[in-house]
């Protein structure tokens, strides 16, 4: 199984088209929509996780591709700024799904791959640390 | 067997003091027991790194040609109290511009206040200064708009009323059904989680629980640089309830503390900002304490395990000063990442930074064992138990001739 993130870019012909139905009736992956909306030029962002067998999930991609979805795949769905980062660990009883953690030592650890870019850690964070992809695109 | 300052001062000055962390003892004092752990360690270092709102600089920018009287002030926005002589100004860490939005939209940002603009001037960035004044037949200049830097300013010092509090409060949202925004951060609903903010066993204050050698005078490291103890600080509370190790179950004793800005490090000296509360300074400290004999080292021995803290409600109880604690919990537990009160498992979050705390109580190490920190031995002690000095609520009298 493979879950992969994508920030998705909607021209103002697409926002109207069933395109994510499209690819959910296609192939057979989870599409997690962390995060929607439409500017006042009609353009359309999405923030989704798409999850599933790794040869589907790249079909999956070309099919967006195909439909001229234009894609970005951040590394990590927040930003974790580790030279602003004083390890205190205000964030981690923030971060419900646990990406955000404290190890022995009391370092602070990010697992992206548990991310699910709630948001919820940012504003706990007291020094500017933490930021979201959305927030750093526009 | 007892040593002395100067005896310590003198193998310091010889590279043969023996230096360990207050981390590093408990396991030493355990293995070898007190007695021989005295006889063997000279300095115990300290560390804690968080934010400490009573805290502000005090910064001389020399005269201006003509000269002036500032009566109004900003640094990049943020006012400056300037009710001190013509040329002296006092930033405090809590400062926000006038007009910073506040939580007029909340919960609020505040994304830039008096503590940043410390961190500007130790980081050496140019800030700006404005003032303004009624103007004087010896001070005539009424306005000034410049861009100043630290290394330019006659002298800059941070001043801290109150820093390095003695074991503190743990935070909760018992009550209200909704997150709730504090100086102790983000607090959700139904025991969310449970914040806390001490260095528990690395801190200065809890490893010399009855102030034998943290005094009036004391040499630390602060925020990268050295700076001293100049008095207690406000709020020092001696008399609060002690368990059976002699550690406050509360926060207790506090420190007021001096240093030079110049010498300071921006790793050590950080803006905060407390989201729908307001802004803030961390402020990096690490005191060092003499092994005067095995009394000494067997209260450095103190673990997370001994230092118990007290859990408040801070959505009624807290903000109203009432109620009492919901219960006490150790840094031990604390520090595991949940804590159980009442039954409930609950995710504690630490504001003040472990990592860093260790990180300072090894530079102080470092700095002592290589000869360049020697001790100093406290003029006057900081009031202890018994002294009288004691802190309590404002005692609110009616202004005579209002109903």
């Amino acid at each position: 199984m493979t879950k992969k993130s994508a920030i998705l870019h909607f021209g103002s012909d697409l926002v109207d088209k069933p395109i994510i139905s499209g690819l959910i009736r296609n192939y057979d992956v989870s599409v997690n929509i962390l995060q929607a909306s439409i500017t006042p030029e009609e353009d359309g962002t999405m923030f989704v996780q798409i999850e599933g067998e790794h040869a589907i999930v790249q079909k999956a991609f070309d099919y967006l591709r195909d439909h001229r979805v234009d894609m970005i795949f951040p590394a990590k769905n927040l930003i974790w700024d580790d030279k602003k980062c004083v390890d205190c660990g205000a964030c981690v009883a923030h971060c419900l799904p646990r990406a955000l953690t404290v190890d022995g030592s009391g370092k602070l650890q990010f697992n992206s791959e548990r991310c699910i870019a709630c948001e919820l850690c940012i504003p706990a964070c007291p020094y500017h640390a933490l930021g979201s992809v959305s927030e750093h695109l526009s | 067997m007892t040593k002395t300052y100067e005896e310590i001062n003198e193998k310091i000055k010889n590279g043969k003091a023996v230096v360990v962390t207050a981390e590093e003892v408990i396991e030493i004092v355990k293995d070898k027991g007190a007695k021989k752990a005295a006889d063997e360690i000279d300095v115990v270092t300290t560390g804690t790194f968080g934010p400490m709102c009573s805290s502000g600089a005090l910064l001389n920018t020399g005269h201006t040609k003509p000269r002036m009287n500032y009566k109004r002030a900003y640094l990049n926005r943020v006012p400056v109290y300037c009710g001190v002589a013509a040329v002296d100004l006092y930033i405090g860490v809590t400062a926000m511009p006038d007009d910073d939005p506040a939580n007029k939209v909340f919960p609020g940002k505040f994304e830039y206040g008096g503590g940043h603009v410390i961190e500007d001037l130790v980081s050496g960035k140019d800030v700006v200064f404005e003032a303004t004044s009624h103007g004087t037949q010896c001070y005539p200049r009424k306005e000034i708009t410049a861009t100043i830097n630290i290394r330019d300013l006659p002298s800059a010092t941070l001043l801290n009323p109150r820093n390095a509090y003695q074991n503190y409060n743990v935070a909760v949202n018992a009550h209200a059904k909704h997150p709730i925004y504090t100086y102790m951060g983000i607090l959700r609903p139904n025991f969310g989680n449970a914040n806390y903010c001490s260095a528990g066993q690395l801190s200065p204050l809890l490893n010399d629980p009855n102030y034998r050698t943290i005094g009036i005078g004391t040499k630390i490291f602060l925020g990268g640089g050295t700076g001293y103890v100049f008095y207690q600080g406000t709020q020092h509370n001696p008399e609060v309830p002690r368990n059976e190790k002699g550690i406050p179950m509360g926060g207790a004793g506090t420190l007021a503390l001096v240093g030079d800005m110049k010498t300071m490090s921006r790793r050590y000296i950080r803006g905060v900002s407390m989201t729908g509360y307001g802004v803030s300074l961390a402020v990096g400290i690490g005191v060092p304490i003499p092994v005067l004999d095995e009394e000494m080292i067997a209260s450095c021995a103190v673990s997370d395990a001994d230092i118990m803290a007290p859990v408040w409600d801070y959505s009624e109880d807290y903000p109203n000063f009432q109620g009492k604690p919901i219960a006490h919990v150790s840094y031990a537990e604390l520090g595991s990442g949940r804590i159980n009160l009442q039954g409930r498992e609950i995710e504690t979050a630490s504001i003040s930074s472990m990592p860093m705390a260790r990180e300072i109580a090894q530079t102080l190490k470092k700095w002592i064992t290589d000869g360049n920190f020697l001790l100093t031995k406290p003029s006057a002690p900081i009031p202890g138990t018994g002294s009288g000095v004691k802190y309590h609520p404002f005692v609110e009298r009616p202004v005579k001739g209002n109903k």
